[in-house]
């Protein structure tokens, strides 16, 4: 029952939150936000999950089922339990709340009670989608996430923050509506072997082969249009080039911690569902067009890396290597290797912490020079030099520095991609996304240079000192997670290989090595 | 301790045993500083000089357990990642403590603990503020160095041989508030970041081809290779792309070596060295001459079973380093600044190892490494002691005179000169002269490609000798030309003790390997090579995979390399090279001997400016990433702003159109969004509903 508790609470902190004065409201939530993190630290002694929780075998842990309502012949259910891939991100969604709550002490200076309580709110959908386990009832909450975002863009976001937050609603719930259409194309087309619209249902009916034909539809030809269907609308979230442009336009708007939340967790929805319905229900989809989505990964961490090249707004060159670092885990998963699959995972994880410790250290340096461009300003590591450190320290985490989290991540995505027998050329592919550790280091490395060394300018009436307190100790709370995953990966990583390894073995058995082509090629280089 | 040594009993073992120590007392050091620096006295010079002086007792106790039987050591320390048995890798950390490693742990410690002491003069004496980041730094530094060269498996070697990256960044840019170093500090890590890329690929290649990284028993992934070769036993291994096993085996080492390059600065990677001169000199002397320079070279040292195996990556290994070795020391004739002469006389040198390590000479290479540690480390800290001296002034033409008021720094420096120059019998003359015939023999055995590279080798010397003692008859010979060079700032002793210390080295340190009188002295008292081919241990060291006669075995056979060594007496060549080296060291005391000093090289004339330019090496490299790279990007940026969003806008104006006429409607305040949502949201639940036959 602890899951129910957690979404109660946090609801209900929600509630608390937007009752209470302008003047509390940051630091009480702050406090009650404690709660959840409180109740997922306890799930954390006791996490017993075995397997993935949508195959056959698999024990999700915390696991409740209660019936709800029907419709039609399918039953409607509160099914909720985690495993071993969507327990990390409900771990990373508390912790990145509250600490974004913290950052949020000196920017928001109005409305803090709205603020605040959207902000729970949105705690409160994420826990239910990386927890829900009944298709509708983890729809309501993945729509439920956008409602709150919506606002906290376009409320407290910047100048231009009706047509950002009006964008992401329209482009988000536009996904929503195509992925949805995917999901039922699989239902209809399993007709009547289903009588809950679960996802275990879902994913155990398609294994099984109950998928027939529906209005005249093969049911191969079913397949492939839910797969499409199911990957355009989780791209948008994702995001995947060329569904990519809200990304920038919403960050550039949205406050700090919003801009935390939207890359540390929201993006994580997006390869979360990829993983949950494209990899783990139609695996054998995902390998035959394993070169197509290769490639989509590919160019997304090229092209993501380029244009963040291209980007002066500090921001904004944070937003578009999300991009290129989402990209990994794309290759992570079409590689259908234990290491490829665990790896793109734990790339969730890590990126979260570490997009998020890049984001809110680029708030503290806007709270206080009230300019995010990299011309403006340079040799802040003279005034802030706290601040600067840390940035540095994230920003080399970012280009995946051994004994930080995102070298972890990227290198066994690189060892799982390499391998893989799924993709035709698969070392190839691999060698060209490993090329956007060079393009990161060159990027990050050019700002970091302009904006934090050299002599100190910086045209402003504003004070430029040390950051307070507050604004420091979530960053170094970041720092020091990205550096314990970065020594340790092992904490989640062997939960996540758990539970990612009966995808993995199921891709394995249906699937025909296709290296063949490209060994013509390789033989004739030497 | 004399009596163990000659009994042929190991002191104590635990030498070895406690190896990681040289790499755990720096990491604790770098904790208590990163948070306590700036209240401790001398702001972390002293917990800095513990912890290396600690390692460095670790290191020779070690150096005298292994000379006394015991060794090798090999055992995984911790399991970072744990594969799902069967499938996936499991990625270990562990330590491997052979003769080769704990040669270079005592390098590393020795040097560290010097540059520390020196740093006493250079860094506090002088005043610096920032200083807990200094000691923090150097102590990660050495930290990461030593867990480098302590690795058992080549993921391992990755993570650390980045992490020292990382230090050579923080140390490089350590003035940070100065325009030059924070641009020199980007330079030096994205250059080796982008031969690292290559190197992560080698890593993930390696894992793949063999599932494993080790580097050393029968599970290694170089065991595995050389069976797979040698008995045609593939089993163990994958190649990919069609490649066959030693093509592939090619394919790897070859990617590796990318990381090789950038690390030790070898052509084209060579061009961030010189900029990274903008760090304390102290710094330059350990990270960017000793140690972090030289950890490309272990690492072709330490799988060296590995790049046997293939004929083609040894002889790109020797026409890369052969090249370079000459290349940058037409560099270094014209320089002006102290420590640039010496910057380009390093990547010179390193090419030496390079040439001898692809010449099939690894004691020669390791040997070179081990008297190049001392003899450069020694020149940096000389012209460190010259800079303080000079007020941190680097210009030779504004020094001059120097020696008599700088006795030991000169006594020092000449000693480091005569070394690398490479005269009898200073350390350089034996290390250099055997990478030199190592290299000879091999080429007239049958592998002409190895004579090229012996003979830009041998050229080399001839500049080497002539731009070392240009710059020392510049520096300290002659009238001062300078005012500040009439009356220089007095060192103190935390400058001439580890001057004195090296220079004493710098004399006796050849005599570990005198290769050259092999004949005379005989094969058994060449100290180095019956160290490093583990004559000295009770076990094994051919079973692991890791003496120097196994290299040489397998460089010899057929189904490898397949190298042949030419008869040939060492004496001869020892004397064509000695000739070479003395000739341009009298040419040079003849140009920039007296009081008034041409500057003979200008009439070179546009050969001068074009070494000036270095080629134009830089001015290549920076067109590559501002003037391709930065274009491309802003394209891409166009593109996607005009096209990409332009057609997601075009089709959401509808919406957006929509939008305004609904405002119009409702007066467009916030709740209104609010009901549109929710709206929209019962909608998609109405489809729901209407889809799933309810309704």
């Amino acid at each position: 029952m602890l899951i129910e508790l957690l979404v109660a609470v946090t609801l209900a902190s929600a509630l608390v939150v937007f009752m209470a004065p302008d003047r509390i409201a940051p630091k009480l939530a702050t406090a009650l936000s404690l709660l959840p993190l409180g109740i997922v630290a306890v799930m954390w002694t006791q996490f017993d999950a075995a397997g993935n929780a949508l195959r056959a075998g698999g024990e999700p842990a915390f696991a409740s089922t209660i019936e709800w309502f029907a419709l039609g012949q399918y039953t409607i259910q509160w099914q909720v339990g985690v495993d071993g891939v969507s327990f990390p991100l409900l771990a990373l969604t508390v912790v990145l709340t509250t600490l974004a709550m913290v950052s949020s002490w000196t920017p928001i200076d109005e409305r803090q009670s709205q603020f605040f309580g959207l902000m729970l709110v949105m705690e409160t959908a994420l826990i239910g989608v990386f927890t829900a386990l009944d298709f509708f009832l983890w729809f309501v909450f993945w729509e439920g996430v956008l409602i709150p975002m919506y606002f906290l863009i376009s409320v407290w976001g910047g100048p231009r923050r009706k047509y950002a937050g009006t964008k992401f609603l329209l482009y988000t719930n536009l996904a929503s509506l195509v992925m949805f259409v995917g999901l039922f194309v699989l239902v209809l087309g399993l007709g009547g072997s289903l009588t809950e619209i679960s996802l275990p249902a879902i994913t155990q009916a398609l294994e099984a082969g109950e998928l027939g034909s529906f209005a005249g539809i093969e049911a191969d030809t079913l397949r492939v249009v839910a797969f499409l269907l199911l990957f355009l609308g989780f791209a948008v979230k994702v995001p995947v080039v060329p569904f990519h442009t809200w990304l920038p336009d919403a960050h550039v708007q949205a406050p700090t911690p919003v801009s935390v939340m939207l890359a540390g967790v929201l993006l994580k929805m997006g390869t979360y569902a990829l993983l949950r319905f494209n990899f783990t229900m139609l695996p054998d989809v995902a390998a035959d067009f394993a070169e197509i989505l290769a490639a989509v990964g590919l160019i997304s961490v090229l092209y993501g890396a380029m244009l963040a090249m291209a980007q002066s707004d500090l921001k904004r060159i944070v937003a578009y290597s999300s991009i290129s670092s989402m990209g990994y885990v794309i290759i992570g998963l079409v590689a259908f290797t234990p290491h490829g699959m665990g790896g793109a995972t734990f790339q969730m994880v890590s990126h979260g912490l570490i997009s998020g410790l890049m984001f809110m250290t680029v708030g503290v340096l806007y709270n206080t020079t009230h300019t995010r461009m990299v011309g403006d300003m340079g040799g802040l590591a003279d005034r802030m030099p706290i601040t600067a450190w840390i940035f540095v320290a994230g920003a080399f985490g970012y280009m995946g520095l051994p004994l930080m989290s995102g070298f972890v991540a990227e290198v066994l995505v690189f060892i799982g991609a390499f391998e893989s027998t799924v993709i035709a050329g698969a070392p190839l592919f691999t060698a060209g996304a490993m090329f956007g550790i060079v393009l990161v280091a060159g990027y990050l490395l050019w700002a970091m240079q302009r904006t934090l060394f050299g002599p100190f300018e910086l045209e402003t009436d504003y004070e430029v000192g040390r950051a307070p307190l507050h604004d420091i100790a979530p960053l170094a709370v970041l720092l020091g997670l990205v550096i314990l995953l970065g020594v340790q990966p092992d904490l989640i990583y062997e939960v996540i290989q758990d539970a990612v390894a009966p995808i993995v073995d199921s891709a394995g058995e249906s699937l025909i090595v296709s290296t063949d082509s490209l060994s013509e090629i390789g033989g004739e280089l030497l | 301790m004399v009596g163990a040594l000659a009994a042929g009993v190991p002191l104590f073992g635990p030498g070895i045993e406690a190896a990681e120590l040289t790499a755990l007392f720096p990491l604790l050091t770098f904790i208590i500083i990163v948070f306590f620096g700036s209240y401790l006295p001398l702001k972390g010079a002293i917990p800095g000089i513990a912890a290396t002086g600690g390692a460095l007792l670790v290191s020779l106790w070690g150096v005298a357990d292994i000379a006394t039987g015991a060794g090798p050591r090999h055992e995984t320390l911790l399991t970072f990642v744990e594969g799902v048995a069967g499938e996936g890798v499991t990625l270990t950390f562990g330590i491997l403590i052979d003769p080769l490693a704990i040669l270079m742990l005592t390098i590393v410690s020795l040097i560290s603990f010097l540059v520390h002491i020196f740093s006493l003069g250079y860094m506090n004496d002088e005043g610096e503020i920032d200083l807990p980041r200094y000691y923090a730094g150097l102590s990660l530094f050495t930290f990461s160095m030593m867990a480098f060269v302590f690795s058992d498996n080549l993921l391992m070697s990755f993570v650390f041989f980045e992490l020292v990256g990382l230090c050579s960044f923080i140390l490089i840019g350590f003035w940070f508030r100065e325009a030059g170093p924070p641009s020199a500090a980007k330079k030096a890590f994205l250059v080796t970041r982008f031969g690292d890329y290559f190197f992560l690929i080698g890593v993930v290649a390696v894992l793949g081809t063999f599932g494993t990284a080790q580097f050393a028993g029968s599970e290694s992934f170089v065991t595995i290779a050389t069976e797979a070769l040698e008995t045609g036993a593939t089993e163990g291994m994958t190649t990919f792309l069609g490649f066959g096993e030693q093509a592939w085996i090619t394919v790897i080492g070859l990617l590796v070596l990318g990381g090789v390059l950038g690390k030790s600065a070898q052509f084209p990677f060579h061009t961030w060295l010189p900029d990274a001169m903008e760090g304390p000199t102290p710094v330059s002397a350990l990270i960017h001459a000793a140690t972090m320079v030289a950890a490309g070279v272990y690492l072709v040292a330490r799988m060296y079973g590995f790049y046997v195996l293939s004929p083609t990556a040894l002889s790109i290994i020797a026409l890369v380093g052969g090249f370079t070795a000459f290349f940058a020391a037409t560099m270094a004739l014209v320089k002006q600044e102290l420590k640039q002469v010496l910057a380009y006389s390093t990547i010179s040198q390193y090419g030496y190892m390079m040439l001898a390590l692809g010449g099939g000479g690894y004691v020669a290479a390791v040997f070179h490494l081990t008297t190049h540690a001392i003899f450069k480390a020694l020149l940096f800290l000389g012209a460190g002691s010259v800079i303080i001296a000079m007020h941190h002034k680097e210009n030779m033409w504004e020094m001059g005179g120097l020696r008599s008021e700088m006795r030991v720094t000169y006594l020092t420096f000449l000693a480091g000169s005569l070394a690398l120059a490479g005269i009898f019998p200073f350390a350089g003359f034996w290390s250099k002269d055997e990478v030199l015939y190592e290299t000879l023999v091999h080429g007239l055995g049958g592998s002409p490609v190895l004579l090229v590279a012996y003979t830009f080798g041998a050229l080399a010397v001839v500049l080497t000798g002539f731009y070392t003692f240009r710059m020392v008859f510049l520096t300290f010979h002659g009238e001062p030309r300078s005012e500040l060079a009439e009356d220089p700032e007095p060192v103190r002793w935390n400058v001439k003790f580890p001057l004195a210390v090296l220079g004493v080295l710098s004399v006796v340190a050849g005599f570990l390997n005198m290769g050259v009188l092999k004949d005379i002295i005989g094969e058994e008292n060449l100290f180095l090579h019956e160290f490093l081919d583990g004559v000295t241990m009770d076990a094994d060291l051919d079973a692991a995979g890791l003496s120097a006669h196994h290299y040489a075995e397998v460089l010899e056979s057929n189904f490898a390399a397949g190298y042949e060594v030419a008869g040939l007496s060492p004496l001869g060549p020892g004397a064509l090279a000695t000739v070479l080296a003395v000739v341009p060291v009298i040419g040079a005391w003849y140009l920039f001997r007296g009081p008034d000093v041409d500057p003979v090289m200008t009439k070179l004339g546009g050969l001068r400016t074009l070494l000036m330019n270095n080629y134009y090496q830089d001015e290549y490299q920076v067109w590559l990433a501002t003037g391709v790279t930065l274009p491309i990007a802003k394209v891409a940026n166009k593109f996607d702003q005009g096209i990409i969003d332009g057609l997601v806008d075009g089709t959401g104006g509808v919406s957006l159109f929509a939008g305004e006429r609904f405002r119009r409607i409702q007066s467009g305040v916030v709740t209104n969004y609010a009901a549109l949502l929710t709206l929209g949201f019962l909608l998609l639940v109405l489809i729901f509903a209407l889809v799933g036959g309810w309704i």
